[in-house]
């Protein structure tokens, strides 16, 4: 530390040397120093340093006392602590020396401003140590012949300071060498111990600051020592069963300590230690017999000594060894109980007999084997059966009747004594009253009243109940003399059936069950509810029982909580019996969610939403209003129908106007060319000009809706102009009518007005019935204006047939028409038809077109259009049109079809030059 | 007259009992116990002595281990005390002077001991000598204690540090190891004989004793 400050030393004064103006290549030498040198302070004591500068240094420098500057470390000390003790001498003071750290350094200002260095010291701030306290030795044997004191103190405060602690000890007259401890400040080991003189312990705390000295400690150091627990203990097992004998060595030899002792021992598996009595101990020795234990039973030893007056301390426990005792003949029967399945026949049972393993305190050894004897008591003369079991149950088959059955263990020393179980033939005995169930803690209690008459014992036999397995049944024998017993193993949260018999010395009461939870939860999970029926206002809510694992505990009731979207919840509470609900006074068309909630003592659960819609319309709402609207619809229809039945006639004029019978018609009156004809008059009369004013009445109507065309009221208008023209001309209509087309006719129309007047051709009038409106295609009667001959044999039958009729046959005679022409086609051909241009409508507009195009391109008679029109139609639609001449398109005929239908026509009637107009 | 006597000495006791002062009692009874320890302590070093001995005899090696070894006490030999003091002859000291002769005599053989370990070569065996060494210094202090506490001087000698033997040492090596195995035989005797005589006095100062002692000394 000195040569170490006087570098620093050397290194602050080489600064000022080099410098001092006067320094060169002198000795370095310094200008001043402090003292004192290196102080070590105790902490919060005053200070003063003083630093003196050398006289050689005044002359050079100019330097004095007054300029002296203090620092600590880099930090000037204030003024107010220096005193000037003279010109070469400054003084700092320091009221608490904790204010300092090193170094502090004495400066001076130097030429002006020039701040130099002249010395510096450390300053080391402790406290001087604590007296020691709480010392305390123990002399701990180590082998043999060796032992060693160890002895503890308390060091006190720390001193911040190096301080060495020493452990002193000695006799009267003798000092040992110091103890100094490694490493540590609060024990010591000493090696080498004197028994049986007292010494005089005592601990010195030195540092720079100071002395300390504990309080001494005198002490004979055999009073202290920890001895070296036993070795080699041994435990064997003695002559009676009863009794094991423990040996050992001690370390320590009877002229050093005499020793006593501590035998512990604790059946294997036990935690809970036994002690021999220490005053069984107290005395020196190398073994002990331990007496009062269980046969065959394995036990674990344990040993320690101390020195025998007590005076010192325990060893440690020594190694655990084990024994075991020899085995004994049980102490008592096995429990015995009988579980009896009369399901194959009542009179002949099948019976099980269980019986409990004796514990290993009964059963005082290996049990060998089981004797069971059964003796049949309703007949004495029955002999008794015997029978060696190594299991612990037996099964029997027996029939009905009372039975004694007794029970030996068996182990290689001897029998345990009997126990006896009676089966009667009924459990007609008095039962145990008032079955009940406590849980206590862990266990379950049991309690019941027993019945009047004196009870043996009880059998109590009890089972997990689950819905997967049957119940296993355990049991247990309990005493006449009690009324209750705590089953062990029960599981909380779990289902128990407790069943109790009370067994006589004559009979058996018929069990009594009672079912417990040693402890319950909430649910596991909550009911699963579904709606079965959803009506208006109401809903039908079913769920199915919780399992018994599911339930955790007694349910108490469930509760349903529902509610729409925004409403509030509603709480209902359902008797845990039921598995169904109504709802009812719900809002009819409403989401509603509901959920159920399963409660037991300690708690519910809730299980998942369900969701439902209660319907718009209440169960025959729908009903009452269908029903009704269907029956006045039907009324209605029908009332329609009778009305168009007595009005048919009016309709019948309005829809199917009557068309001249143009076998009727006076042709022969405006056709010069044409002779009269027989019947002619009648025809004329039979169709007289009024009947042509509901023609015009249909015209009319046309009119008035303005959806007919010009070209469309074409046909009315010729038939206007052929009538008021050429008044009841005629032709041949019938057979040929069909057999023309109705563009042809149409066209004949329109060129009808210019041939009739430019040429002398004879038309064929024609009739058209219009298809009315839109609606199905009427027929159309055409009424040819062909030059064309009519042949007699077409022409008569059609006279003949429409001839002679009244107004009354006109719709007949459109279906002679057919009828007639048509042999060949039947009649669904023509419905056919029908069907067909109905769904056609718009395509038949084309279709005229082709036709006619057709017609132009090959501009032949007759015969050949008819077959161009068969190619162009299927061959039914043209065979039913042959005869009906039904044509929509004529209506709406195109001014194209106009153009050309004289070059078809004309040549026509050229080439049928065979049909020359008459 | 007795019975006035008796009874006078009795009040006296009680009326002194509580001016007794505390010390004289702790004394009184630090007699016994430390008469105990010292028995303690004698049967201690009978113990160490008799396994120190076989090794150490075995150190000196034949023919000085052998059992039956029983060789002539020279006369250079008698410069250790002696135990063979006929036995009615020590029974008829005094305490006190059977005390001294024990303090005196373990001195003496603490010295020739201290002188003995410094020579032996095997350092296991210059270890037990040590302790031995040590518990013997311990032996004569405890001596010393019991005999302070009952009340008896210290024999003047060579008490605290014992002084080096003046008689030169053995001419050969033979003879200092003759040396040796009596020191340690003598040794044996003199513990063996103070076991005795502490187990006598252990006897003679029991509890009761001391009491009445204080009693006398209360008068």
């Amino acid at each position: 530390m000195f040569s170490r400050w006087n570098w620093v030393a050397c290194g602050f004064s080489l600064v000022l040397s080099i410098c001092s103006p006067d320094a060169s290549g002198g000795l370095v030498q310094s200008c001043g120093h402090i003292i004192p040198e290196s102080p070590v302070l105790a902490l919060g004591s005053n200070f003063t340093a003083l630093c003196i500068l050398n006289e050689s240094c005044l002359d050079f420098g100019n330097i004095y006392a007054s300029q002296i500057i203090w620092k600590i470390k880099n930090r000037v000390v204030p003024k107010e602590q220096y005193r000037e003790i003279n010109r070469t001498v400054s003084s700092v003071t320091f009221n608490d020396t904790s204010s300092l750290a090193t170094p502090l350094t004495c400066n001076i200002l130097a030429d002006g401003q020039i701040e130099q260095n002249i010395y510096g010291i450390t300053v080391t701030v402790g406290l001087a140590p604590e007296k020691p306290k709480n010392l305390s030795c123990i002399v701990h044997q180590v082998s043999r012949f060796t032992y060693v004191m160890t002895c503890t103190w308390n060091p006190g405060r720390h001193t911040f300071l190096d301080t060495q602690f020493r452990l002193r000890y000695s006799w009267p007259g003798e000092i040992f060498p110091d103890c100094i401890p490694k490493d540590v400040n609060n024990s010591c080991s000493v090696t080498d111990i004197q028994f049986f003189v007292n010494t005089e312990i005592w601990v010195e705390a030195t540092n720079a600051l100071g002395k300390a000295e504990s309080d001494p400690l005198v002490v004979d150091p055999i009073d202290i020592v920890k001895p070296l627990s036993p070795q080699n203990v041994s435990v064997s097992s003695g002559v009676l069963p009863t009794v094991l004998k423990l040996s050992w060595e001690n370390w320590i030899s009877g002229p050093v300590m005499t020793l006593k002792f501590n035998i512990r021992y604790r059946i294997v598996g036990d935690t809970n230690w036994m002690e021999v009595p220490s005053e069984d101990t107290a005395s020196p020795r190398t073994s002990f017999s331990v007496q009062g234990l269980r046969p065959y039973t394995e036990y674990v030893f344990s040993i320690r000594c101390m020195k025998e007056d007590g005076v010192g301390y325990w060893s440690d426990w020594s190694e655990e060894k084990t024994g075991i005792t020899t085995e004994d003949q049980p102490s008592k029967g096995p429990p015995i109980w009988r579980i009896i399945d009369k399901s194959h026949s009542p009179a002949c049972w099948i019976v099980h007999l269980i019986w409990k393993a004796l514990k290993p305190f009964e059963a005082n050894g290996v049990i060998l084997q089981y004797e069971v004897t059964v003796r049949d008591k309703s007949s004495l003369s029955a002999p008794v059966k015997k029978y060696n079991v190594t299991s612990t149950n037996h099964t029997l088959q027996l029939r009905e009747g009372t039975y004694e059955v007794t029970l030996i263990a068996r182990n290689s020393v001897g029998a345990s004594p009997p126990s006896v179980l009676l089966i009667p033939a009924s459990n007609s005995k008095a039962p145990v009253k008032n079955l009940r169930t406590l849980p206590k803690q862990d266990k379950l209690w049991v309690g019941w009243t027993a019945p009047n008459s004196y009870v043996l014992k009880y059998v109590i036999e009890w089972c997990l109940v689950s819905s997967s397995s049957d119940c296993i049944i355990e049991w247990q024998i309990a005493l006449g003399d009690v009324q209750g017993i705590e089953l062990k193993g029960i599981k909380p949260f779990k289902c128990y059936l407790i069943t109790v018999y009370p067994l006589y010395a004559d009979g058996q009461g018929s069990g009594q069950s009672v079912k417990a939870y040693l402890k319950q939860d909430r649910p596991s999970k909550g009911p699963t509810v579904q709606t079965k029926k959803v009506g208006k206002a109401e809903a039908v809510l079913t769920w199915n029982h919780l399992t018994v694992e599911e339930q955790n505990g007694f349910i108490r009731n469930y509760t349903i909580l529902y509610k729409t979207i925004d409403g509030n919840e509603t709480v209902v509470t359902v008797d845990p019996s039921k598995t169904e609900y109504t709802l009812s006074s719900l809002t009819s068309d409403t989401l509603y969610t509901v959920r159920m909630m399963a409660s037991t003592d300690s708690g519910s659960r809730t299980g998942p939403d369900f969701t439902f819609t209660t319907q718009k319309f209440g169960k025959g709402e729908i009903e009452a209003i269908v029903v009704p609207v269907c029956l006045a619809f039907l009324l209605i229809v029908l009332l329609g129908v009778l009305f168009c039945f007595n009005k048919r006639d009016l309709i019948k004029k309005h829809i199917w106007p009557i068309v001249p019978d143009p076998s009727k018609s006076n042709i022969a009156q405006w056709s010069p060319q044409v002779p009269a004809k027989h019947n002619f008059n009648s025809k004329d009369q039979m169709y007289p000009e009024g009947s042509f004013t509901d023609v015009s009445v249909v015209e009319i109507e046309a009119d008035d809706k303005k959806s007919f065309s010009e070209q469309d009221l074409k046909p009315f208008d010729l038939l206007k102009k052929e009538k008021t023209t050429s008044e009841g001309h005629s032709s041949g209509i019938g057979g040929s009518s069909c057999m023309s087309s109705p563009r042809q006719s149409v066209s004949d129309s329109d060129e009808g007005e210019t041939t009739q007047n430019t040429s002398s051709t004879v038309q064929y009038s024609t009739v058209v019935l219009n298809g009315y409106r839109d609606q199905t295609p009427v027929q159309v009667f055409s009424r040819s204006e062909s030059t064309q001959p009519l042949l007699d044999s077409e022409e008569r039958p059609e006279d003949h047939a429409g001839g002679a009729d009244s107004p009354a046959q006109r719709q007949q005679y459109f279906r002679q028409n057919g009828g007639q022409d048509e042999i060949n086609t039947d009649r669904p051909c023509f419905e056919r038809t029908k069907q067909i241009t109905h769904a056609n409508e718009g395509d038949l507009v084309g279709f005229v077109q082709l036709q006619i195009s057709g017609q132009s391109s090959q501009p032949l008679g007759l015969g050949m259009e008819k077959n161009t029109q068969e190619a162009a139609l299927s061959n039914v639609l043209q065979t039913c049109t042959e005869g009906q001449t039904v044509r929509p398109e004529t209506v709406e005929e195109n001014p194209l079809s106009v153009d050309e239908m004289p070059k078809c026509y004309l040549p026509q009637t050229v080439r049928q030059g065979g049909y020359m107009p008459q | 007259g007795d019975s006035w006597g008796i009874f006078t000495f009795l009040c006296a006791a009680l009326c002194n009992l509580p001016a007794l002062p505390a010390l004289n009692c702790s004394e009184e009874l630090g007699a016994g116990q430390s008469i105990q320890q010292t028995y303690d302590l004698t049967r201690y070093l009978e113990h160490q002595l008799r396994t120190l001995a076989g090794t150490y005899l075995n150190y000196l090696g034949p023919p000085f281990n052998e059992p039956d070894f029983n060789p002539p006490r020279l006369a250079r030999a008698e410069r250790v005390p002696s135990a063979t003091v006929d036995l009615d002859l020590w029974r008829g000291l005094t305490d006190n002077a059977r005390l001294a002769a024990n303090y005196r005599a373990y001195s003496r053989l603490l010295c020739y001991l201290r002188v003995l370990d410094g020579q032996v070569g095997t350092a296991e065996l210059r270890h037990r000598l040590a302790h031995f060494c040590a518990s013997l210094q311990g032996l004569v202090l405890s001596i010393g204690g019991v005999m302070s506490s009952l009340g008896y001087p210290l024999p003047a000698g060579p008490a605290g540090p014992p002084a080096p033997p003046g008689t030169p040492a053995a001419p050969n090596d033979f003879l200092k190891k003759m040396d040796d195995f009596w020191l340690l035989k003598e040794l044996q005797t003199w513990l063996w004989r103070s076991a005795k005589d502490f187990n006598r006095l252990k006897k003679k100062v029991p509890p009761a004793v001391v009491t009445l002692r204080l009693e006398a000394r209360g008068f």
